[in-house]
């Protein structure tokens, strides 16, 4: 199979999960694995970044690991731990003389803790690692993972270093809370990833709530198209607009101009997330929007 | 694969460096990589494939595909063969493939006017008004020498004094409240079990951040020069600081301001300064922070110093509802204005007014002296 059909193949493999992807992402996603290099994915909130991890790991068959990345996170809660407790009561039998216990024992395998770094690094089917939101972790952490995606080992002190029994397709996102360093960006692959096109939203809106008419979820696609383009504060993204259309579709309704403008006005919570932008969208603000969807 | 087209290919990674982008070693070598697990002769799944590769960040994201483009589509062949600059191995000249034949495309300026050297492309994206003047500054002062050493001297104290604020997160500690129950166990295996020694949580402290908005409006013209002294001094001491200068409309200066070459710093922020010195609209260019900037700069420990005579000739009340959510999302909001230097000044001009029930500490900051009491209470109210 040439490259463009394994693009096409990936592709239509991962909108049977439920994820529309575009062949610039699928084809970034083969290479990834080709290359064995982490991706890294920007774009604002409520674009699915996330969503990306989950799919590839639903496409490839493979565990979704997954670090949530915060302020403050260290290498106990991302790497390992040695289990202490387990450890005093190994050392308690030992020392009533029922088993003999020497160093190695007390710091193998049995009395680690492994957490998702690791976890994914000892697993025998590379799986997909998500590192969520690595702008929200500090720069410190952000230095040891570059360290660790580039050579994937670890050493850990008492036991030696350990090499990752298969290299993880390893996918990181960021909200651009905090600019990244220029050697993580270097390290892995880009991909930016921006508001859904009407067709791509479409095809989402309609993947996901079958039961919706099709004049619906085109108004709705257009409508949350036209809130992004105005001037808000928090634009809604694909999720929001998934919340909206499921909201209407409680409604009953077969089209957006069918709907009491009170339909519209309550439901829209579910896509203007803040005081301004609901104070900014009045009744005829919406109903302009109403008329452009058409 | 062949050596004609690699060398083209390395041209094409010459061309990107050319227009800035950061490209490594490792990455040339996976471009030539990935052009073999795609295939040469498919375009869309190269472009798909080194875009990936070679950006790095947005902005380099969205110029991707034009200087893919220019490199690789026909028209641009024959006047990439004539133009024989940079990069690439020596070729040998082959009659037959003129193809192959350019080693590596012209550095491209992307046709918005967004010239190499400014990363943020502010001063081309705001609106042009009626009030803002055409006259750029002359920033040769901005470094010299004498006037900066007594900034820096003041600055570098203030820094060092910055108190590192206390957050929820917890990190180990000589000495502390709380017994860190976890290392002290594992500190205690190595005794057989035995506490021997205590080891203590505190909570961890860390610098706040500091963000500047600098009025340079023609107003304030005296002192918008000692300001981005100040500003210049702070960024070499304090690693998260953000600086913006404001009047009609709102420009990011950091990454020119804190360019470690002072004539580079200086030509930067000629380009960006377009307008310098013109009318005020502080409230529009606060919304225009908040809206743009302030989701991502302003956190729980952001201490904004914003300099300014707040004479606002914008919309009435805006500034003061912009800077009330400001003051929302940040610690504190300081506002240094000058004129409050002045023997029986009030602060009457309605954007002060305006301002006033949001800001933490209000201090004249004209001149050395009053800076450092201004910037010891900032460090006492943080």
């Amino acid at each position: 199979m040439d490259r463009m059909g394994a693009i096409i193949d990936l592709q239509s493999r991962l909108a049977g999960t439920g994820y529309v992807a575009d062949r610039g992402l699928a084809a970034t996603l083969l290479l990834m694995a080709d290359l064995g290099r982490p991706l890294l994915i920007e774009g604002d909130p409520g674009v699915g970044k996330t969503e990306i991890a989950k799919a590839l790991a639903r496409v490839r068959g493979t565990r979704l690991i997954r670090l949530q990345c915060y302020e403050g996170l260290d290498t106990y809660n991302a790497l390992y731990e040695w289990n202490y407790q387990r450890q005093l009561l190994a050392i308690k039998r030992a020392e009533s003389g029922a088993v003999v216990l020497d160093d190695d024992a007390l710091f193998s395998e049995t009395y680690l803790l492994k957490r998702p770094l690791l976890e994914a690094l000892t697993q025998a089917v590379p799986p997909v690692l998500l590192i969520d939101e690595i702008d929200r972790a500090d720069a410190a952490f952000e230095a040891f993972l570059l360290e660790l995606l580039s050579d994937y080992q670890v050493s850990i002190p008492e036991m030696g270093t350990v090499a990752a029994v298969s290299i993880p397709l390893v996918i990181l996102t960021s909200n651009g809370t905090r600019d990244l360093s220029d050697a993580l960006r270097r390290r892995c692959l880009y991909h930016f990833l921006d508001y859904p096109s009407f067709e791509k939203e479409l095809t989402i809106v309609t993947a996901r709530l079958p039961g919706l008419p099709a004049r619906l979820a085109a108004q709705i696609v257009e409508f949350a198209h036209g809130l992004r383009r105005l001037d808000l504060k928090k634009k809604p993204g694909i999720a929001e607009t998934l919340d909206w259309a499921s909201a209407l579709l409680g409604f009953g309704l077969a089209s957006l101009d069918a709907a009491e403008p009170e339909q519209i006005r309550d439901s829209l919570s579910a896509l203007l997330k803040t005081r301004e932008d609901v104070l900014a969208l009045d009744r005829t603000a919406i109903s302009r929007l109403v008329a452009m969807a058409g | 694969m062949e050596s004609a087209l690699a060398a083209r290919i390395t041209g094409f990674v010459a061309t990107m460096r050319a227009n800035g982008f950061a490209v490594g070693l490792d990455e040339a070598e996976d471009t030539l990589r990935a052009a073999e697990y795609t295939g040469v002769l498919a375009r869309e799944p190269l472009r798909w494939a080194w875009r990936g590769l070679l950006c790095g960040r947005a902005d380099e994201w969205h110029r991707f595909d034009e200087l893919f483009d220019s490199y690789w589509r026909p028209p641009n062949k024959t006047k990439l063969v004539e133009s024989r600059t940079g990069g690439g191995k020596q070729l040998a000249l082959d009659e037959s493939s003129a193809a192959a034949g350019g080693k590596a495309g012209p550095a491209i300026q992307s046709a918005d006017g967004d010239a190499a050297g400014i990363s943020e492309g502010d001063a081309s994206k705001g609106g042009a008004s009626a009030a803002s003047s055409l006259e750029t500054a002359d920033f040769r002062t901005l470094t010299d020498p004498e006037q900066t050493r007594a900034i820096e001297t003041l600055i570098r104290r203030f820094a060092r004094r910055l108190k590192h604020l206390k957050t929820r997160r917890e990190q180990a500690a000589k000495a502390g409240a709380r017994l860190d129950l976890r290392r002290t166990l594992r500190r205690g295996i190595a005794a057989g079990g035995v506490p021997a020694r205590l080891s203590y949580r505190a909570p961890r402290r860390i610098q706040p951040r500091l963000l500047l908005l600098l009025d340079v409006s023609r107003s304030m013209s005296l002192y918008s020069f000692f300001y981005l002294r100040v500003a210049r001094a702070l960024q070499a001491e304090l690693p998260d600081i953000h600086v913006f200068l404001f009047h009609t409309r709102l420009t990011h200066v950091s990454d020119a301001l804190s360019d470690p070459d002072p004539w580079r710093a200086q030509e930067r922020l000629q380009i960006l300064s377009a307008g310098w010195a013109g009318g005020t609209r502080i409230g529009e260019c606060l919304a225009d922070f908040n809206r743009r900037f302030a989701g991502r700069l302003v956190h729980a420990r952001t201490a904004v110093i914003l300099a300014s005579d707040g004479y606002d000739t914008g919309e009435s009340g805006l500034l003061g509802r912009e800077l009330a959510e400001l003051a929302g999302r940040a610690r504190r909001i300081v506002w240094l204005n000058p004129m409050k230097a002045v023997p029986g000044y009030a602060p009457l001009a309605r954007g002060m007014q305006e301002a006033l029930p949001s800001i933490d500490l209000f201090a004249a900051g004209h001149d050395l002296a009053s800076l450092g009491t201004a910037l010891t209470g900032l460090m006492d109210a943080l």
